[in-house]
């Protein structure tokens, strides 16, 4: 999709879209794919929101594609940080490691 | 149309050159097919065996001439890792422990078993000493063998944890492809360092299964996905049972007014590499000394009842936490089986029984121990002695200090104190210099055949083991006729073949595919079609879900099937459904389609069907039942599943030459992006001075 056919306002609905979750109308994604959401609406609206000259959209657009950052950011973190230490310590945790794993590695603790 | 059909023709020809041309991998690789590998065991606590990764560990191999060459792989070579190849001499329990702790620079070993070293013992100086009845509570003196210790020998090869592969190579063609491989490529040359590309091997053997018994089977039970990974399986077998006197065997629980007696053997042994366990004075010599006293012993008692009744028992499983002996106990207990311990009279085991001292004239001495109820136990030794009037030996009663060896009777005991013997050619500690290892073979129990007789000659041909064995059946057998309350002036006339002792002996230590196993085995189950001619495996394998066991148990139940029971004149549908006729009940017998001989004239074997009171009873530890993995009570053994095990060899090139390799092939495929983008970007400038010509040309 190319975004330099789009009107204005049609960009900006789709920011919008991008950053509540609700792609085509359904609000199924859920919190968990909020990120990468995120991640494609600062990437996609990046030009538009901070190169483009000023449009009257454009203050909404940034202020979606700051807000998608800052949420990226921190969901990255999060993230790593509870991946680091599940990966370290779930040989330590024994059954709560086993039980919380989806596919447990074959003949290593 | 031209063009076509040689376009087509070609793709033929290349298509066909391809399918007949070798393949790139086997030019490469040898594999090596008669390997048996070190296989991990859990229990409720440890881990033991060996594990690879999961793709395979490679070393350079390295033939070891002595233990001080061991420095080469663990120190100066300059090609670590190191796949080592051992002779049998070596392998001892300092060279693997120095390997052990050296193992980021031995990818594996390699054990290629020549002659027997004096002695070797990779099982624990104290076999079973936690599931036995001497526990800490019951007294602390013998617990933990304070008093004796069986196995002085015993080095703990089996019990310990190795991460790197150990295999074990058959001497045979395989071996010398590898030391031929091993002196054209790696042997050093006056010191000086080794010329690529050298020698190398890979072992495959990954084991799915870490830490313990209750981990492994709290993720076998886990099924997130579809298709669930079992990653091991509890250890188990069936034990094989047969009352002379048989009862209905739906019927469980307690039997009023019944008294038995319990002839008990041990099926089963282990090695340090599980599928090479041969076990001949460990159980071999015990449990072909009852099935001969079992055919003694029913020919006798054809004619009269006898007031007590005899159970043979030959339980599957001892040598891990006795787990045949723990289910018969834990089903008598629990009302499972079809007599309960209120009736059991007394029991009388046969341990390791080899000829104490060899022939001659002289006599020999085989040695009871006593347990506790003092008359009941007086009586059991009176009939004993008085049962070798006439034989070439006697028995001598140990020291009442000494406590039980370890015994299938010691779980009886564990729940109730029951009188009984158990007879074994040891006095304090095991005579048997290779107890559960591989080393315990044919040779090892003196079976010696004069070396001009053919396989069919060997087998009918007496040794002398099998008469010392023959004589102890004896004894056996008038002992427990006396305890089932039989007629005094009868006993004499029980005696036990030694044919059939020596036929026995044969078959399980020697050549198992022989035509007397044949003539007795099955049609059906076709554990007689061996196509090895080796013995059977004796390491109690893992308990399979659906009826079957192994071929020892088979085996077994077979032979005692034909030397108790009797041959019916049924057919072989009746044989499969006997119930519809009016003197056949398969409540208290079962029936067996036996493939008989083949008669001179024809090429068909006459089988028949036997009735038989031999029943096989499932022997898995009663702790996997109560799904108490942590038990300390019953034996928790279980052997980790693997995907494939495979080993191969194959020459392998430096390290700098593969670098080499990769850092150009890399640089290629760079060059040609670079190149393509120029190409690309200055297409228009490249081609159009080529398309006009062609314009011009129309």
């Amino acid at each position: 999709m190319n975004l330099e056919r789009l009107p204005n306002e049609e960009k900006l609905t789709l920011c919008r879209k991008y950053y509540f979750g609700n792609v085509y109308n359904v609000c199924v994604w859920g919190f968990a794919f909020l990120p990468f959401l995120w991640l494609v609406n600062v990437v996609w609206f990046f030009k538009e929101a901070f190169v483009k000259p000023t449009y009257t959209e454009q203050l909404q657009i940034k202020t979606y594609v700051k807000c998608s950052g800052l949420g990226f950011l921190l969901w990255v973190a999060v993230l790593t940080t509870w991946i680091t230490i599940f990966q370290h310590f779930r040989a330590e945790w024994g059954e709560v490691g086993d039980y919380l794993s989806f596919t447990i590695p074959l003949g290593i603790p | 149309m031209l063009i076509n059909r040689d376009v087509s023709k070609f793709v033929y020809i290349l298509f066909i050159y391809l399918l007949l041309c070798n393949s790139v991998a086997q030019k490469i690789y040898v594999e090596l097919n008669n390997t048996v590998p070190c296989v991990r065991l859990l229990n409720a606590t440890h881990q033991i065996g060996c594990q690879s990764s999961i793709s395979g560990d490679t070393g350079v191999i390295h033939v070891l001439e002595s233990e001080a060459d061991l420095e080469w792989p663990l120190s100066k070579g300059p090609n670590p890792p190191y796949m080592v190849l051992l002779e049998s001499s070596l392998f001892t329990k300092s060279i693997m422990m120095k390997m052990k702790n050296a193992s980021s620079r031995v990818a594996g070993v390699v054990v290629v078993p020549k002659t027997s070293p004096p002695e070797f013992s990779p099982h624990t100086t104290c076999p079973n000493e936690n599931t036995g009845v001497y526990t800490e509570t019951y007294d602390h003196n013998l617990a933990h063998c304070n008093t004796t210790v069986w196995n002085p020998r015993g080095n703990g090869l089996s019990y310990e944890e190795f991460d790197f592969p150990v295999f074990s190579l058959k001497e045979d063609n395989e071996t010398e492809v590898i030391k031929q491989c091993y002196f054209d490529h790696n042997r050093v040359v006056n010191g000086s360092g080794l010329q690529y590309p050298l020698c190398a091997m890979q072992l495959f053997s990954h084991m799915h299964a870490v830490t313990d018994t209750a981990t492994c089977m709290r993720r076998s039970s886990m099924d997130f996905s579809t298709s669930p990974v079992m990653v091991c399986d509890p250890l188990g077998g069936y034990n094989v049972c047969a009352f002379i006197r048989p009862y209905n065997s739906t019927a469980f629980g307690h039997k009023e007014n019944e008294s038995v007696v319990i002839a008990a053997a041990r099926l089963d042994s282990k090695a340090f590499f599980l599928e090479d366990s041969t076990g001949a004075e460990g159980s071999v010599s015990g449990f072909v000394t009852l099935l001969a006293a079992a055919q003694a012993l029913c020919e006798a008692t054809q004619e009269a009842p006898r007031t007590r009744n005899i159970l043979f028992a030959f339980f599957h499983g001892e040598v891990f936490d006795y787990i045949g002996s723990s289910r018969m106990v834990y089903d008598m207990k629990n009302n499972m089986f079809v007599i309960d311990l209120d009736n059991v009279h007394s029991i009388l085991e046969i341990g390791q029984v080899k000829t104490c001292i060899s022939i001659n004239v002289w006599t020999y001495k085989c040695m009871d121990i006593r347990s506790n109820n003092n008359e009941s136990v007086t009586n059991l030794v009176k009939n004993l002695q008085s049962s070798t009037a006439g034989l070439n030996f006697s028995f001598v009663e140990t020291d009442f200090s000494q406590p039980l060896p370890p015994s299938s009777f010691q779980r009886f005991l564990r729940a109730r104190a029951i009188p009984g013997i158990v007879l074994a050619d040891h006095q304090t500690d095991f005579n048997n210099r290779y107890y559960e290892s591989f080393y315990d073979n044919a040779a090892h129990l003196n079976l010696t055949y004069p070396s001009n007789l053919s396989p069919e000659e060997q087998l009918e041909f007496v040794t002398d083991t099998a008469k010392s064995l023959t004589e102890v059946a004896t004894a056996v057998a008038r002992t427990l006729f006396k305890q089932a309350g039989g007629n005094n002036s009868q006993v004499n006339k029980i005696n036990a073949d030694p044919k059939t002792v020596t036929q026995m002996l044969y078959g399980f230590l020697v050549r198992s595919n022989n035509s007397w196993f044949q003539v007795l085995g099955s049609s059906l189950r076709c554990v007689f079609c061996l196509s090895e001619p080796n013995p059977p495996q004796y390491y109690v394998g893992v308990a399979k879900s659906s009826h079957q066991a192994n071929a020892l148990t088979y085996l077994v139940q077979y032979l005692l099937a034909n030397l108790t029971g009797t041959a019916t004149n049924l057919t072989q549908s009746q044989c499969k459904k006997p119930d519809e006729l009016p003197n056949e009940s398969t409540y208290l017998y079962s029936y067996l389609w036996v493939q008989g001989m083949v008669p001179p004239n024809s090429t068909q074997r006459e089988s028949f069907c036997v009735r038989t009171a031999v029943r096989l009873v499932k022997a898995v530890s009663p702790a996997f039942d109560l799904g108490d993995y942590v038990s300390k009570e019953y034996s928790t053994w279980t052997k980790s599943q693997w995907k494939f095990i495979k080993a191969r060899i194959f020459l392998v090139a430096s390290r700098d030459l593969e670098m080499l390799t990769l850092g150009v092939g890399v640089a290629v495929l760079f060059t040609s992006l670079l190149v393509t983008y120029f190409v690309s970007t200055k297409a228009d400038v490249l081609f159009s001075s080529v398309r006009e010509p062609n314009n011009a040309a129309y």
